[in-house]
């Protein structure tokens, strides 16, 4: 197998996240803090693989009750509508209007779901040192990170509608339950692609590459 | 073997770092959306209620998902799913209900769709034009469980908790009412009409009412029930006599109840009892007849006008009515004869005897009422088809006396008797009008016509000819009549020149003439002067004379005017002389 570039852990040199100046620990063990910038500094993130299991469990866990619950209550006249996310996509399917359907679907569904498994997907490869496709999970990896800020539309658009419409007695949309979990899903989720340190990907390709020689 | 060691001969041992077993604080953040979510399943299960199933026709309005279970206008549950039912008959809507409303679900539970409903009587239902249908559920009084319904198909007007009672009545058409139609005591309205169906006997119509306490006391076992039109109109001796009940009534009709004015007070009727729905006030309180009679009748003209329920009188009283009319087939002469049976009342001419006496000798027995009868007839005591009305052609039974009728007798062995008949009036007076136009049909109404036709030719001729002629006129004699004119003007012209000439010429002399007259009178004035003296004297003779022939010319006068007079008033005289005066 090539061996991949030397890393800066190899070299015993640490790299601060926050500012990128690349320095001498104080110790193996310890490396302190950054010279330039005082940001703390460490080989690889503190317990990066354990704390994204446990925000991704966390996020699985809210990813139920925030599909079976609904986001938003419409109170009009006669009665109140609950509707959740899968019952929007359906409303709006039914109506004719597939493509925002569709849209909702993918935003609001599939993409929380997608990163729960990617992130998933990333943790057992790097916990079983698998050494392939190294740059296709770095891909992944970059991807889940830019798509979970969008992920929060949901969650604006439900806030909006309930703050604008407020026509007392006619019409009312009060928030769901629902909604709540669905942004702790996606707050989990963005969190758990922030504690992976994408770096494990390839420290078992070099540690692999260090037992061969 | 006092060996010494070399310590590095040893193998070294491996220095394995302790791998700490921490668990990290993060695990809190999935546990605490662990407990969450399972605390809401573990609520959304405790809070989970009974799932039922409603049958009903049609699926009209009802949503899975959208249509609720409402309990006073209180959601309770909510549709989840709407199939058709295994037969495809009906439709089965499966309802989750809340937890907190399952002991409103038991066995006498109903179950119906609410709709906007628009009748007469009221408008119900109109917020669900906005929110949709839900299923409304009047909770029952069982303490049973049940889950499979059959739902209503319209809403019950009573719910359960209202007081009152009940009643069941039978009528024979159900009129104008329906579900919801207004019960009236006393023009109150008092309940409502619940349900109806058919009969047990598929014949009559069984209305089930609902009469709200404390009102419901006034029911009782005399109490008439009867359709209220709204309007009765009646037209009496008094004139027009109208009865409204409220405008509501008027258009809807509706039930009403009373107790009769004679009827003793008594206890309130039960629960779901029934009674005969009359079909208006009057058949309600009429008195029922508890001695009856019955006569037949063999009239010789049609019966054409004449129905069942047609009045039976005595002089104009009204004492029985036709219960029957038909045909009568006699095989033996096979002829057929129209057949009228009659009621008639006793009680009714007894009830018109004034005289409380001359009713105690009423006859009794059998045998005195045959004899009362025959005299009756003896004195030529008749019934005739009459004619109610000339218009419609409705006819009645009318007992009259016709002391010229030919003799007969009832036949009391014969059950039931035969009454004599005279035939009837309105016969004959259709005789008279069928031989009036006979009349009219033998008129030469064609030969008159063709006269006439002849006249007004000859009429029109005659105007033409003289049309004829004043156009002759206008053109002939105009022109001579304009000539003659011209020379009239011309003479008159002539008339006035003459007289111009007068002026002159004859004016003086006729001054000259006057002159002399004046002379002459003058010495004319002068003898009479000297004859006056003559004359006029108090004693000369000619005044006496004269006084004399002037009263005899006065009393021939008066004479004369009374003869004049007399011949002003009988100028007859003058031919035939003075008429002698009767003795």
């Amino acid at each position: 197998m090539k061996p991949g570039p030397r890393t800066a852990a190899e070299a015993g040199l640490v790299l601060c996240e926050i500012c990128g100046l690349l320095s001498r620990p104080a110790n193996p063990e310890e490396p302190g803090h950054c010279p330039r910038c005082d940001g703390e500094l460490a080989f690889r993130r503190h317990h990066s693989i354990q704390r994204t299991w446990a925000l991704i469990v966390a996020a699985a866990i809210c990813y139920l009750p925030a599909n079976v619950l609904p986001v938003m209550t419409t109170s009009g006249l006669g009665g109140a509508d609950e509707e959740t996310i899968m019952g929007g996509v359906m409303l709006l399917y039914t109506t004719g209007s597939w493509p925002l359907a569709l849209i909702v679907l993918i935003a609001s569904v599939m993409i929380p779901l997608a990163k729960l498994i990617a992130l998933a997907y990333l943790l057992i490869t790097v916990q079983r040192g698998s050494i392939r496709n190294n740059r296709e999970r770095a891909r992944l990896y970059r991807l889940v990170e830019f798509v979970g800020r969008w992920s929060m539309l949901d969650v604006f658009v439900d806030t909006f509608t309930v703050a604008l419409i407020q026509l007392q007695p006619l019409m009312a949309v009060l928030p769901g339950p629902g909604v709540l979990f669905f942004a702790s899903v996606v707050v989990l989720t963005m969190l758990a692609a922030e504690t992976f340190d994408p770096r494990l990907i390839w420290d078992s390709s070099t540690e692999r590459t260090t037992q061969n020689e | 073997m006092n060996e010494k060691t070399d310590p590095t001969e040893f193998p070294q041992a491996v220095p394995v770092p302790k791998k700490r077993m921490r668990l990290s604080v993060v695990w809190f953040i999935p546990l605490v959306a662990a407990v969450v979510a399972l605390g809401i399943a573990v609520q959304a299960y405790l809070s989970k209620g009974p799932t039922i199933t409603i049958i009903f026709k049609s699926a009209e309005g009802i949503e899975a998902g959208k249509t609720h279970v409402k309990y006073k206008d209180i959601n309770i549950g909510q549709v989840s799913a709407v199939g058709l039912s295994e037969d495809y008959s009906k439709i089965e809507v499966t309802a989750k209900i809340d937890k907190r409303a399952e002991p409103l679900i038991v066995k006498d539970s109903k179950f119906w769709v609410m709709r906007p409903q628009v009748t007469l009587s009221g408008v119900s239902g109109i917020g669900t034009l906005l929110s949709g249908n839900y299923i409304g559920i009047e909770p029952g009084k069982s303490k049973e469980k049940k889950l499979k319904f059959i739902g209503l198909e319209v809403p019950p007007v009573i719910t359960v908790d209202q007081p009152g009672r009940e009643f069941v009545l039978h009528a024979d058409d159900l009129g104008s009412l329906s579900i919801g139609s207004p019960v009236y005591y006393r023009r109150l309205n008092v309940g409502q009409v619940i349900a109806y169906g058919l009969g047990k006997d598929e014949k009559s119509f069984d209305i089930e009412v609902f009469v709200n306490s404390p009102y419901d006391k006034f029911v009782q076992s005399d109490t008439r029930f009867w359709q209220e039109s709204g309007i009765d109109l009646s037209l009496g001796a008094n004139g027009l006599t109208v009865r409204t009940q409220s405008l509501l009534s008027v258009l809807i009709g509706g039930v009403a109840f009373e107790m009769p004015p004679d009827a003793a007070e008594s206890e309130p009727a039960a629960a779901n009892a029934g009674f005969k729905l009359y079909s208006d006030r009057t058949a309600a309180f009429a008195v029922k007849e508890k001695e009856i009679q019955r006569y037949v009748l063999y009239p010789q003209e049609s019966l054409r006008g004449l129905s069942v329920g047609a009045p039976v009188s005595f002089l104009g009283l009204q004492v029985g009515e036709v219960t029957e009319v038909g045909i009568e087939f006699n095989p033996a002469a096979f002829t057929l004869r129209p057949r009228v049976e009659i009621e008639v009342y006793p009680r009714r001419f007894v009830a018109h005897l004034s005289d409380a006496a001359t009713a105690a000798r009423r006859p009794r027995t059998p045998e005195e009422r045959h004899a009362f009868w025959q005299r009756l007839v003896d004195r030529g005591l008749r019934a005739q088809l009459q004619s109610q009305n000339i218009l419609t052609g409705q006819l009645f039974i009318a007992f009259e006396y016709f002391p010229d009728a030919p003799k007969a007798r009832i036949d009391w062995a014969k059950q039931p008797p035969v009454v004599p008949v005279m035939p009837g009036g309105l016969a004959s007076i259709q005789d008279k009008v069928t031989t009036i136009l006979t009349k009219v049909e033998k008129l030469p109404l064609d030969d008159i016509s063709r006269d006439l036709k002849k006249v007004l030719e000859t009429l029109d001729l005659t105007l033409q000819d003289v049309n004829k002629m004043v156009v002759r006129v206008d053109g002939e004699v105009v022109p001579d009549v304009k000539k003659t004119l011209g020379t009239l003007d011309q003479a008159l012209q002539n008339a006035d020149k003459m007289l111009v000439r007068v002026d002159g010429e004859v004016v003086p002399e006729v001054k000259k003439t006057l002159e002399d007259l004046q002379k002459s009178v003058t010495s004319a004035q002068r003898v009479l002067a000297n004859t006056d003296a003559a004359l006029l004297g108090p004693d000369a003779p000619a005044q006496q004379d004269l006084r004399d022939a002037l009263q005899e010319i006065t009393r021939a006068a008066r004479e004369f005017r009374v003869l004049a007079d007399y011949l002003e008033r009988h100028p007859e005289t003058l031919i035939r002389g003075k008429a002698q005066e009767k003795p």
